[in-house]
């Protein structure tokens, strides 16, 4: 409901009464005569030159020293009817007038201010959190540099389809500005650096204008498809008395009712589905709250239909006998496919070679009818190229997938021909026994160098598993391609698991997951998160805020000094052109010295424990570990991996 | 410097496992192999990179796809060498001048060398 804004005392309402200055026209201006007398000879002191006179002499400029009421408190109501809890930042003098109302005026709840040593992290946090909770984080940083950190992080929530809620401070007017930092702090459009991947920004001219746009900016962000939006915070709003308080309002949020696809469209998917052979559901960023899963489950059943899940949400449970994502051979198999909610579908129908030509292929059977469904075509910026190549479908649907699932199930349901019952749950038995074959070898496929030092991945993700697997757990990060928890895990609810970073940007693990702990603690899970070392070296200050907002989680470091990707492309790149294959080491490896993660980990006031070398020590420190995240801690353990 | 990784820029972050079993059910053919040195094998397997791939302990790993298990490969020494010379996907090649016939042979020693997989259900952690 639109409201007034309703002040806490009633001398708030009289903000306009003296403008709430208290004015420094109290200073009794000295008289010339007092100060122009002749000086005496004997005198130490200077005699005032006519410079000093004058000052001493004109009448005071008008330039208050205190004030009663500030846009910043304003902008604090506006932000706490978004009912954020957190705001995630690294404090900045561009916002020092709202940070200060954040703190005194809004008695620092709700939002909560959480300290990050770099703004990727603030941005990173948001990112992860509202993942997991279903809800943005607001952040806030400088306008120039402030975003510079915090755009790699941005483009990573853009990617990831993940509303932030940021804020930035600038100085708009150029004579208000100090001379020196403030002016190289400063921009005539500071959002410009991050409007290829933020969903809409503003820069409101005054408060009332602050008020619409911070309401609107959370409803665009939380609009499907969802991503960051952003606002500039002019300083002198922020910093400097209401000047009309009783103008003043703030706007009522309705959220938007995610858009559901076309009825007509839906049940002539459902008809494609019943009427086919093979179908397959390939799902990625689908899930974005519990109903997402059942809803895919309650599908895939209904049809007895393999799933492959990309997992850029948890979409579908891991050991569901329909899930075939590590036997995408079905894909080939099928005459239908239903992609959903999916930012690259041709990535997930064609193969591509990585050499000289690098040419593609598709992997679907020929006449294969492909479905769409989600909002990826609905939404899209130009520059950046995260949507991938063009892929030729024969039904493309646009609506929310979540939303739109509960009519596909029904129109499914309607259409299914009794007759082909047995059919289906023949269909259904054949991929479940597919999925135990994969299963069992899966299992045997770990086993090989179990005893290994440097300690195998499949080995490390089995015994964090073993130490687990009791505790009502949330994996919240996983280093590159490391696929093994999927594989072995039971993934069996909504909260088990959430995505990846989206634009790929290397350094979202450490602070993301953190973001994800943060709404994990209040729901008593354990969470628990692998992250590569290389991962960890852009923003290890991380661990700092976990240990001083008392965050809980366990970070598994898998530790095999190298940025590992980068490696083996260096060796393809020298085994293609037939040199130096050896040189590969050479700007990929973090050795020399090997860093010691568990070390850092208690620089920073976090429970640390490695490097682990010997499979055999991994177990006992884990139980370390854990204990001390089931205290409340956060607890970092160093496993010195092979590769991948 | 934020960095790319292209390998994820693809929101399929999973190893393909298709790909892996697919090596292993060649039929066994080691004993057709050329004499090979298993300690060169394993000093050529960690310096010329493969173990970045295929893990130290031949244990399969990931490029940009699934790179498949060798410890104690099913896989013909023809059907090695020949995935070494001109791979089937996106192996990189590794031509003759910078690893001859007889080091692939001594990198196959070292495969043959090494412990297979052993019996999953013996193993109580990764029956959860």
């Amino acid at each position: 409901m639109s409201k007034r804004r309703n002040f806490p005392d009633s001398n708030r309402r009289n903000f306009l009464k003296g403008a709430g200055l208290v004015s420094a026209a109290a200073l009794t201006p000295l008289t010339a005569g007092a100060q122009v007398s002749a000086p005496k000879q004997n005198l130490k002191a200077p005699v005032p030159g006519p410079t000093q006179i004058a000052v001493e002499t004109l009448p005071p400029a008008k330039d208050p020293v205190n004030q009663t009421s500030s846009g910043g408190d304003f902008m604090v109501d506006v932000i706490k009817t978004l009912n954020f809890d957190y705001l995630a930042m690294n404090c900045a003098s561009a916002f020092r007038g709202i940070h200060e109302s954040f703190i005194n005026y809004g008695k620092n709840t709700k939002p909560e201010i959480l300290t990050c040593p770099h703004e990727e992290i603030a941005v990173h946090m948001a990112q992860g959190y509202a993942k997991m909770e279903g809800k943005p984080m607001a952040m806030m940083c400088h306008g120039t540099v402030g975003l510079q950190h915090a755009s790699m992080a941005l483009y990573n929530a853009w990617c990831d389809r993940v509303p932030v809620y940021v804020m930035i401070g600038n100085i708009i007017e150029g004579d208000k500005r100090a001379p020196g930092v403030e002016w190289v702090h400063s921009a005539i459009d500071p959002a410009a650096i991050v409007r290829d991947f933020v969903k809409w920004d503003d820069q409101p001219a005054s408060l009332q204008h602050f008020a619409e746009s911070a309401v609107r900016a959370y409803k665009i962000a939380m609009t499907p498809p969802m991503a960051p939006v952003l606002l500039s915070l002019d300083a002198e709003l922020q910093e400097n008395p209401i000047v009309d308080p009783e103008s003043l309002r703030i706007p009522k949020l309705a959220n938007v009712v995610p858009p559901v696809g076309d009825a007509g469209a839906l049940g002539d998917a459902a008809k494609m589905l019943v009427a086919a052979e093979n179908p397959v559901i390939i799902c990625d960023r689908l899930a974005r709250s519990p109903a997402g899963m059942s809803r895919i489950v309650e599908l895939a059943e209904t049809l007895q239909c393999a799933v492959v899940d990309n997992a850029g949400r948890m979409n579908f449970p891991s050991r569901h006998p329909l899930n075939q994502s590590f036997r995408r051979s079905v894909i080939s198999q099928a005459d239908v496919i239903l992609a959903i909610e999916m930012n690259d579908v041709f990535g997930s129908l064609n193969a591509f070679s990585d050499r000289i030509a690098r040419a593609t292929r598709p992997t679907v059977k020929k006449g294969a009818k492909i479905i769409t469904l989600g909002l990826r075509d609905t939404y899209m910026k130009s520059n950046y190229q995260d949507f991938g190549r063009y892929q030729d479908v024969d039904l493309a649907i646009a609506g929310d997938g979540e939303a739109s699932l509960a009519l596909l199930i029904e129109a499914v349901k309607r259409f299914i021909d009794p007759s082909r019952k047995s059919a289906y749950d023949t269909r259904g038995k054949k991929l479940a026994a597919a999925h135990q074959a994969m299963v069992e070898q899966t299992k045997s496929d770990a086993t090989l160098g179990w005893d290994a030092s440097p300690i195998t991945t499949a080995r490390m993700c089995a015994e964090v598993y073993a130490q687990i697997k009791d505790e009502d757990w949330s994996m919240v990060g996983t280093s590159i391609r490391l696929s093994w928890p999927h594989r072995l895990w039971n993934f069996d609810k909504p909260y088990r698991w959430n995505g990846v970073s989206g634009g790929a940007g290397v350094g979202y693990n450490l602070p993301a997951s953190l973001g994800a702990a943060l709404a994990n603690k209040q729901h008593g899970r354990l969470t628990v998160s692998f992250g590569g070392d290389g991962d960890f070296m852009f923003a290890p200050g991380t661990l700092w805020t976990a240990a001083h907002h008392h965050i809980p989680m366990l970070y598994i470091v898998q530790n095999n000094r190298a940025y590992h990707q980068e490696y083996m492309y260096l060796t393809a790149m020298a085994a293609r052109r037939s040199r130096g294959i050896e040189n590969a080491h050479i700007g990929t490896t973090l050795t020399d010295p090997n860093i010691d993660f568990a070390t850092v980990a208690r620089g920073f006031g976090v429970h640390g424990e490695g490097p682990v070398t010997n499979p055999n020590d991994l177990a006992p420190a884990l139980k370390r570990a854990i204990a001390a995240v089931k205290s409340g801690q956060p607890a970092l353990v160093d496993v010195v991996t092979d590769p991948r | 410097m934020p960095r790319f990784e292209r390998a994820v820029a693809f929101t399929v972050t999973f190893a393909l496992a298709a790909f892996c079993a697919g090596a292993m059910t060649i039929g066994a053919r080691a004993q057709d192999a050329p004499p090979g040195d298993a300690v060169n094998g394993k000093r050529l397997y960690l310096n010329d990179n493969c173990f970045t791939c295929h893990g130290r302990a031949g244990q399969g790993g990931a490029y940009n796809g699934p790179a498949p298990a060798l410890a104690k490969t099913a896989m013909p020494f023809e059907g090695f060498l020949g995935q070494i010379r001109n791979p089937s996907n996106d192996m990189p090649a590794y031509a003759a001048q910078v690893m001859s016939d007889q080091a692939v042979a001594d990198i196959y020693a070292y495969m043959q060398s090494l412990p297979g997989p052993q019996q999953a259900k013996d193993i109580a952690i990764l029956n959860d």
